[in-house]
């Protein structure tokens, strides 16, 4: 009998494909699609969220000969994923709730329902590559997706599969199109799923109170420690941002602080957004862990360039590195992800 | 691998080949007519028209003009109570729907929709047995409604409503009574000579007849105005050219079903019996829901505690057994049942909840096979529900492998629902049914 994989299949061309070539290598494939929120509470008899992205998924599955289910995980994901995202903002931080969604909901709880299903595998369509229990950058350089699955089980990986990983988008769309498949030219997305037309705040405005810290204006300061203005809500801001700042500067001005304590959005120039120095918490191991002294990259935003660090202390739980180039606005919250030889991923943590 | 085993017959029927035998012609060249023209096609097609509301009416115990041929049991509801809400406010009464906790979506749904329009809606609770509340209805029937609405046989537990007593008190407070008689038709008796219900909802699909076709029973004109306009066709109360083929075949359907009514409940009855008490010789824990209650014979719904009707239905489908979770969303994604959570069941066990249904073409065969398979699958998803599940605590794991203090054993079912386990009737009256799902599935 072949090994049985089930597959994380969201709507998507990626995901698509990925079953598909499970499929054409004579796995016994299982996609299951994992519904992850509803913003359909407000109208009552329209359809709910991701109906589009459901009935796509079944209709991939239909033509390439696959049981379909759908996974919800509704009540998870917002435990984990939705309240972790307004908490962060609340604290002032720029979360990246898609890490928090793979560690905790993706593949943890994909991998529960796996087994109970008798699947050997799980299969995603990130782009990534899970080989002999390590994962690694996907070989697109302009998709890896790698950046985001460091907080994942390492005996996750182990029983990971990811058959887009080595493919690029190009490829993906082809090998898509080459099987007739609905979603071969589907737009990508890049909006955080649960986050309606890239309006975060409104999904702040939504869980937390009107009069919440986060959310009422507060001082605007410079690095100096004077008031120039004020700001519309902290969580509104992020470290690094320049547009949106109020009044005018002969200078270009960045937002390279929040302190939620004295609800400050403090603004200062270029220089004063680079960094020497980055601190990770939650840290997650996907390869032996460092210890003070190794060398790594680390890479602080998904689209920024890894750059050489150096492991200058290590707690259990947090670890502190020094960077041999200064970085640009390292923003707590989002990853630091460690990369090793090969593109390997050590592992990560959340910058603090 | 063995052919699957169907049990969703209240989901959806094959079409009977007595039905495709009586529908064909109409959809071909002989008689493909349409129904409103004067030659002699159309006179032809127009025959076939009224043979079908001939066969509906007498299935039913209605008179042949009261029959309004609509594309399901959706939109016949949705005529029913929003067609006499509508009618109301022509009358210059009050817009106000009262409908039953536990209806069908397309029930629910329209009585909000009535909100929409500017009137009201009121839910009637039910108790433990799921049949309506007497004295809340007299309550309701005191604001003199436009339209009162319970289901006859209800589609995720089968439980038969009074509806004789219902209809009685709608009658003597002058209001119109709608019951949605999609599950009844067939499995119980229907008359409506002896209910004295003035609207009533029939569906082709559930007995034989194809999808896309229903009839409203529209036992006074006055009672409904149109909620669609076009060119008069069915008394102006549903325009639109007719769906020949469909109503002839609901026709057919609608002879058979009332013709074979006896006999196929007694089968019926005897070979859900035998799953009811197979099951639960197997998983001595299992619930079967409303199982004290008068029920129709078709409809099996059981809840196996500590299991998610999700991974149940999954499993079970890879097992070669289709089964239903009563209100499946059109996602194909669970949510746990309104009809069980407005019964009182508390949420935990609603969350275990799935409905065999059987069908004329239910062979005992097909118990056999589903008593074999589901202790199996129940067994394996309860372990599941240990690690995962909605029904049960999930133990939360922080990146470093500890245990969070904070986070350490959340019981994800109950935050969800703010503490609570368990509903009060009335209380889960008031909690809008209809969100979330877009339909349902029976």
């Amino acid at each position: 009998m072949s090994p049985r994989v089930l597959v994380a299949m969201s709507g998507g061309v990626d995901s698509s494909v990925a079953a598909a070539r499970l499929v054409e290598q004579g796995y016994d494939v299982v996609g299951a699609t994992m519904k992850l929120f509803c913003y359909g509470d407000d109208v009552p008899d329209r359809p709910c969220c991701s109906l589009d992205s459901i009935n796509d998924a079944r209709d991939v599955a239909h033509a390439i000969g696959i049981p379909h289910y759908v996974l919800n995980l509704e009540d998870r994901f917002n435990l984990h994923v939705i309240q972790n995202f307004v908490s962060e903002y609340s604290r002032g931080r720029t979360p990246i709730p898609c890490v928090r969604c793979n560690s905790f909901t993706k593949f943890r709880d994909l991998l529960a329902h796996a087994d109970a299903l008798d699947c050997d595998y799980i299969a995603t369509g990130h782009y990534a590559v899970a080989r002999d229990g390590g994962l690694y950058r996907g070989s697109d350089p302009g998709k890896d997706q790698s950046y985001f699955l460091w907080g994942i089980d390492r005996q996750v990986v182990a029983r990971m599969l990811t058959p887009v990983g080595e493919l690029s988008k190009s490829d993906t769309r082809a090998y898509a199109r080459r099987l007739g498949l609905t979603t071969a030219d589907k737009e990508e997305s890049v909006e955080i799923c649960f986050v309606p037309n890239d309006d975060y705040p409104s999904v702040l405005e939504r869980h937390l109170p009107p009069d919440a810290p986060a959310l009422v204006p507060g001082p605007l300061v410079t690095t100096a420690g004077d008031v120039i203005g004020e700001h519309r809500g902290y969580a509104r801001y992020t470290i690094g941002q320049r547009k949106g700042l109020p009044g005018g500067s002969p200078s270009a001005r960045y937002v390279v602080a929040i302190r939620p304590e004295r609800r400050e959005v403090v603004v200062g120039s270029a220089e004063e957004l680079a960094g020497h120095h980055l601190r990770l918490e939650e840290l997650n191991w996907l390869a032996p862990p460092l210890k003070p002294g190794d060398a790594c990259e680390v890479q602080i935003r998904y689209r920024a360039r890894a750059v050489p660090a150096t492991v200058l202390v290590r707690h259990e739980d947090s670890l502190s590195l020094a960077l041999a180039d200064p970085v640009r606005a390292i923003t707590p919250g989002q990853s630091g992800v460690l990369y090793g030889p090969g593109h390997r991923v050590l592992g990560g943590g959340v910058i603090a | 691998m063995r052919p699957p085993v169907y049990l969703d017959y209240a989901a959806t029927t094959p079409v009977r080949p007595e039905v495709l035998e009586a529908m064909l012609p109409y959809l071909t060249t002989q008689t493909f007519g349409n129904p409103s023209s004067a030659h002699r096609f159309g006179r032809a097609a127009r025959a076939g028209i009224e043979q079908a509301r001939r066969q509906v009416a007498e299935a039913v115990g209605a008179e042949p003009n009261q029959v309004v041929f609509t594309s399901g049991g959706t939109e016949a509801d949705n005529l029913g109570i929003v067609g006499a809400a509508l009618a109301a406010r022509e009358r210059g009464a009050a817009m106000c729907a009262v409908v039953s906790a536990t209806e069908h979506k397309a029930v629910l749904a329209a009585a909000h929709a009535v909100c929409h329009l500017g009137g009201r809606e009121a839910l009637l609770p039910v108790n433990p047995d799921g049949q309506v509340d007497l004295d809340a209805l007299d309550a309701a029937l005191a604001d003199n409604p436009a339209v009162v609405s319970v289901m006859w046989v209800n589609n995720e537990t089968g439980v038969l409503q009074p509806m004789s007593e219902i209809a009685g008190r709608c009658r003597e407070a002058g209001a119109v009574f709608h019951t949605d008689a999609v599950q009844a038709l067939g499995k119980v008796p229907v008359s409506v000579t002896e209910l004295s219900c003035t609207l009533l909802t029939l569906s082709g699909h559930k007995i034989g007849a194809p999808k896309g076709i229903g009839a409203l029973i529209v036992r006074d004109r006055k009672a409904v105005e149109a909620i669609i306009h076009g060119g008069g066709q069915q008394f102006g109360i549903r325009p639109g050219t007719e769906n020949v083929a469909g109503a002839v075949a609901l026709g057919r359907a609608a002879q058979l079903a009332a013709a074979e009514q006896p006999s196929s409940a007694e089968r019926l009855g005897d070979l859900r019996n035998q799953l009811a008490a197979r099951l639960k010789a197997a998983v001595p824990d299992l619930v079967v829901n409303a199982e004290g209650s008068r029920r129709a014979p078709h409809l099996l719904s059981i809840a196996v505690p500590g299991a998610d009707s999700e991974a149940l239905l999954m499993h079970l489908d890879l097992a070669g057994i289709a089964a239903s979770s009563g209100s499946a969303c059109s996602t194909g994604a669970v949510e746990p049942s309104h009809v069980l959570i407005a019964m009182g069941v508390p949420r935990d066990l609603a969350l275990g909840a799935i409905r065999f249904s059987l069908g004329r073409e239910t062979t005992l065969e097909d118990v056999d096979r589903a008593v074999e398979v589901v202790p199996a699958v129940v067994a394996k998803v309860r372990r599941l529900a240990g690690v995962l599940g909605r029904a049960g605590g999930t133990a939360v794991r922080r990146y470093d492998g500890t245990t969070g203090e904070n986070e350490a054993v959340v019981d994800v079912g109950k935050k969800a629902m703010g503490g609570q386990t368990a509903k009060a009737p009335e209380e889960a009256a008031a909690v809008p049914p209809y969100r979330r799902s877009a339909e349902g599935s029976g």
